[in-house]
């Protein structure tokens, strides 16, 4: 039979796990008050003109098989309804669009007041990559930008 | 086989139910309050009323849609989702200052009742007892896998305190609760008499939790369990000279295919087009009761009005309906209102349950510290101390 010792940790020991909820708590206020990180620099693409938010620092995650980073992309000049299909890739070079089309990965969705983007991504960055937007109008005219990549990406997933 | 003794057994039950009892008990708590969440809203909040004085018929959704935008014209609609029928329709947009707001639409009178810029009761409540609001890293949250553990923490602390409760079934036909005999009597009664009671509650709660537990094991290892939507081929999508082109197919279209398709269908769940090679997402409950509200549905191409997907409980896999079924078991709305407040009763029972069981063990501790405490003071022959969980 065992004999309880009076201390602190037999005596606290079953409501330690009530200090989780104290993480609850700061969970709650990070989601009140999100920090995203710096937007990358605003640049004109024809009619539009576009400034992509990444959501966070972390590294590429896996989804659905492809490896994908998340943005917001605000477009403050230009209407997105003259969009008939976009997407955002990050690598050394872009994606043709007769590849990105087979798929559903990197493709822009949202609304005029901000386009959301899971890019497709390689599974480390470097600094030789970039990011690439390719955009097709109704008349099927493509036009391609491309933004360096932060050196926080690659030094964070590195 | 060796029988296991008792007091194994109790010390078992401790060591499920207590380590973590303080997290149980809140996983418990929330998810009561979750269960009657939404009319909790409609009690404290007349706004989110769908009062119908007047018996007026229910507007679709796609009428609440055109409601929302012109009162809005530059609002984008994402999403439109429909509760129980005391409760008004909530029309998701964003707009160029706002970026999400919930219209609360009266589906009888049409009237846009509140503009909510926030997080909902509901939707507080669901997310504190699901994941205890840890973050989500793409698809997985430690906070979901914590409370799912606590599946197999309730399970275990259910068939062990069943072995200890020697004839437990005589709690069915001979209830006893003595309340003029101390505290510690009470609780023990309490705690027991609950257990009992509750134990199709339990049996419940753990097998709908190890199921998620097994859901969210899938979700990490990218197993998903309904297929993604497909999207339209960039050919179907059509070029155009002269500006931008108008989708011919509408949202009232695409609910009209998703009304003959299914008898009884009713809408609950709507995405708009994210794009243009995105479809109408329409998706609702039909004549299942143990299916949840999202078990029926197409997804409409809004170009050529072809179903590009479908889903019913007749063509689910079995992994599929075991995800269509839990919610309803583990929520309690197969039956309206009168099984939600059934599930709320045993879900405070259960709360209670964990609360009792600990102050149960902590009055034992206590007094067993206390006596170790003399003894040690006169050491005069220390008798021992039994304790579970150690």
């Amino acid at each position: 039979m065992a004999r309880i010792q009076n201390n602190i940790w037999n005596r606290y020991k079953y409501k330690i796990n009530g200090l989780m909820l104290v993480l609850i708590c700061y969970f709650l206020y990070q989601s009140l008050f999100p920090q995203f990180p710096d937007a990358l620099p605003t640049q004109e693409l024809g009619a539009f003109e576009i400034t992509p938010i990444p959501y966070n620092l972390e590294p590429p995650y896996l989804h659905d098989g492809t490896y994908t980073k998340d943005f917001l992309l605000l477009f403050s000049k230009g209407q997105v309804n003259a969009i008939r299909q976009a997407y955002l890739t990050i690598g050394t070079e872009p994606l043709p669009l007769e590849t990105l089309e087979l798929g559903d990965a990197g493709i822009l969705h949202g609304s005029q007041h901000g386009q959301e983007v899971h890019a497709i991504a390689p599974e480390a960055f470097s600094a030789e990559h970039k990011i690439w937007l390719t955009i097709e109008n109704w008349q099927e005219q493509q036009q391609v930008i491309s933004w360096p990549l932060p050196e926080t990406f690659y030094s964070s997933s590195n | 086989m060796a029988k296991l003794s008792n007091r194994f057994w109790f010390k078992l039950h401790g060591w499920f139910s207590l380590p973590v009892w303080i997290i149980f008990c809140f996983v418990c708590l929330t998810g009561t309050i979750s269960v009657i969440s939404h009319e909790l809203t409609w009690l404290t909040n007349p706004e989110s009323r769908a009062s119908n004085p007047q018996h007026l018929a229910e507007k679709s959704m796609s009428e609440l849609v055109d409601i929302v935008q012109q009162a809005h014209p530059t609002a984008s609609i994402t999403t439109v989702m429909s509760f129980e029928s005391y409760l008004v329709n909530a029309v998701i947009f964003n707009d160029k200052d706002v970026p999400f707001a919930i219209a609360y639409v009266n589906q009888y009178t049409g009237k846009i009742q509140e503009i909510n810029l926030g997080m909902t009761f509901t939707n507080f409540m669901r997310s504190l007892h699901g994941w205890l609001l840890f973050p989500w890293h793409s698809n997985y949250s430690v906070g979901y896998y914590i409370v799912c553990c606590m599946a197999i923490v309730m399970l275990g602390a259910f068939i062990s305190g069943l072995v200890i409760y020697k004839k437990f079934w005589r709690a069915f036909t001979q209830p006893k609760l003595r309340v003029t005999q101390g505290k510690k009597t009470l609780l023990a009664d309490l705690h027991r008499l609950a257990g009992v009671w509750s134990m199709w509650f339990l049996m419940l709660m753990s097998i709908t939790g190890l199921w998620y537990l097994a859901q969210a094991i899938m979700w990490h290892n990218h197993i998903d369990l309904d297929p993604h939507a497909p999207l339209i081929e960039a050919s179907q999508v059509p070029t155009s000279l002269n500006g931008v082109p108008v989708r011919p197919y509408t949202l009232s279209n695409a609910l009209q295919v998703a009304e003959e398709k299914f008898p009884d269908f009713k809408s609950t769940y709507i995405m708009l087009p994210e794009h243009q090679r995105d479809t109408y997402k329409v998706y609702g409950q039909g004549d299942h009761i143990f299916y949840d509200q999202y078990a029926y549905g197409v997804t409409v191409n809004p170009w050529s009005g072809n179903i590009e997907s479908e889903r019913s409980p007749a063509k689910m896999t079995t992994l599929q309906t075991l995800s269509h079924i839990a919610d309803p078991l583990h929520y309690g709305t197969i039956g309206g209102l009168w099984t939600k407040v059934i599930w709320f009763i045993f879900g405070i029972f259960l709360t209670g349950m964990s609360i009792t069981g600990f102050l149960m063990w902590g009055s034992r501790t206590v007094k067993a510290a206390r006596t170790d405490l003399d003894d040690t003071s006169t050491i005069y022959n220390p008798p021992l101390v039994e304790q579970e969980g150690n």
